[in-house]
């Protein structure tokens, strides 16, 4: 008998559900603590309107990085739930107004472009108990490329909530085109199928920890139509970090379009911990990744926060990334006689081998009344990061820094 | 990797995970109500999506929530 993927998954989804309601049936039943008298609580119909919990949020961000590209991020995002009665909705509103001229575009000696990007999303939750369902949606719209996503989460508390199982499903569909061309003229289809499931486990009165499996099955062509591929004839030295100057010089006149695999399977295994000291929390993330084009990624994040008192919450924020790259990567590809040049090619750095370290800080701050200090929410966010590839035509090493306020209240 | 070694894996560890649940109280989780202790990402939405442009990788979102004592 041969397993396919969609039978390991559901025996995955089988399992995690096995264990945890397992473990739960072994539980008396409400019962808190063998040494509290038992309480019996009684709770008032909330009203309909003062059991409402609103939360809003701003965000203005900005990006900056040595090859010239800038992006400027605003987003806006309203909630709205009931805690007692366990659903919330909510939306978000983002726009990213991109403005680049990176060495990419030099290269094929275009002009700086400036885009804009309009996403907007809403997402619903209802779990008035042990279980709970989940469902978001998102459109993301530019000149040239269109994206729809929808998906839906089911969550299940086992142990008195000391462990919580998710399974999750996302599909969605990208057309991507050309700038000034129609879609119907002109486009590619994307569409993308992620399922996850996951479990988040209290350890300890301080401590919590989660762990999530995705697997996104994309199909489709997601080759960049403006993405060009410099050949080069065998025997061509051609040196990493290569400027466009030396690479116009050194390359044929053939050029053809970036073209990669028409389907992509991608899995992740990601891993989160979080402590509570008395005035302070660490997060630790941990994200390996492998993919079907031969891609594998490590991923670490940390943050520790420490608060300064009821209004100030501050702390340093570390990231490093390293991956390998794809199979079919070459820093410079090349055409045999009889215009025999590899079908699958690429110029995208990010699918080679790379590294990245970033540094940053986030400090929030509480500027409410004093009665409830962080019922209104300054934010600020600054990272740095530096991006060596390890392989590259062009460039050898990147500097971005991203830097976000942010305004929230809850009422 | 193999989608199934890959699913043994995850299958593995999310076990080891549910076998090392501690029995902590709703009354004795005021530390992990902080809301630093979400199970959400912490950054924002301009610094997610330039994550997802420059890292090769994909995944790692966690939404699982609970464990927080709250609805």
């Amino acid at each position: 008998m041969q397993l396919t993927l969609r039978d390991a998954w559901v025996a995955l989804v089988l399992l995690v559900v096995t264990t945890t309601s397992g473990t739960a049936r072994a539980q008396p039943p409400t019962q808190l603590s063998p040494e509290l008298p038992k309480v019996e609580l009684r709770t008032t119909e909330p009203s309909s309107l003062s059991s409402l919990l609103w939360h809003a949020s701003s965000e203005v961000a900005g990006y900056a990085d040595t090859d010239h590209v800038f992006v400027l991020t605003p987003t806006l995002g309203v909630n709205v739930g009931s805690p007692t009665a366990g659903w919330s909705v909510g939306g978000r509103y983002l726009v990213d107004v991109v403005s680049a001229a990176s060495v990419d575009i030099v290269s094929t000696a275009s002009r700086r472009f400036e885009e804009v990007r309009h996403v907007g999303s809403v997402d619903a939750a209802y779990k008035p108990g042990r279980w709970g369902v989940a469902a978001h949606g998102a459109v993301s719209i530019e000149p040239d490329y269109q994206s729809y996503s929808g998906g839906g989460e089911v969550t299940g508390d086992f142990l008195q909530k000391n462990l919580t199982a998710l399974v999750g499903y996302e599909h969605g569909h990208d057309i991507g085109g050309r700038t000034g061309t129609p879609f119907s003229v002109f486009s590619r289809v994307l569409d993308t199928d992620a399922i996850k499931a996951g479990v988040t486990v209290v350890f300890d009165r301080a401590t919590i920890a989660s762990f999530i499996a995705d697997t996104i099955l994309e199909s489709g062509d997601p080759s960049k139509p403006y993405r060009y591929v410099p050949l080069f004839a065998p025997g061509t030295e051609v040196p990493r970090g290569a400027t466009v100057d030396q690479v116009t010089r050194l390359r044929l006149s053939a050029r053809p379009l970036e073209q990669l695999p028409l389907s992509r399977d991608r899995f992740a295994l990601s891993a989160r911990l979080a402590h509570r000291f008395d005035r302070a929390t660490l997060r630790i993330d941990e994200r390996l990744y492998t993919d079907s084009w031969g891609l594998n990624a490590t991923t670490t994040d940390a943050r520790f926060l420490v608060d300064f008192g009821r209004r100030v919450e501050l702390g340093p924020h570390a990231r490093f990334h390293a991956q390998t790259s794809v199979d079919f990567w070459q820093r410079g590809y090349v055409l045999r006689p009889g215009f025999d040049f590899p079908a699958l090619r690429t110029g995208d750095r990010e699918l080679g081998p790379l590294f990245a370290v970033t540094g940053g800080a986030r400090l929030r701050l509480g500027i409410g009344r004093s009665a409830e200090p962080k019922s209104w929410i300054l934010g600020f966010d600054w990272n740095v990061t530096s991006t060596h590839f390890l392989d590259d035509l062009y460039l050898t090493r990147r500097i971005s820094t991203m830097g976000a306020f942010t305004l929230e209240t809850e009422l | 990797m193999p989608p199934l070694r890959f699913l043994a894996l995850a299958a593995l560890i999310a076990t080891l995970l549910a076998t090392g649940c501690a029995q902590v109280a709703p009354y004795d989780r005021g530390r992990l109500a902080h809301p630093t202790m979400t199970t959400s990402d912490l950054a924002g939405a301009g610094e997610s999506h330039v994550r997802a442009v420059q890292e090769g990788a994909a995944g790692g979102g966690f939404e699982a929530g609970g464990g927080c004592g709250c609805n």
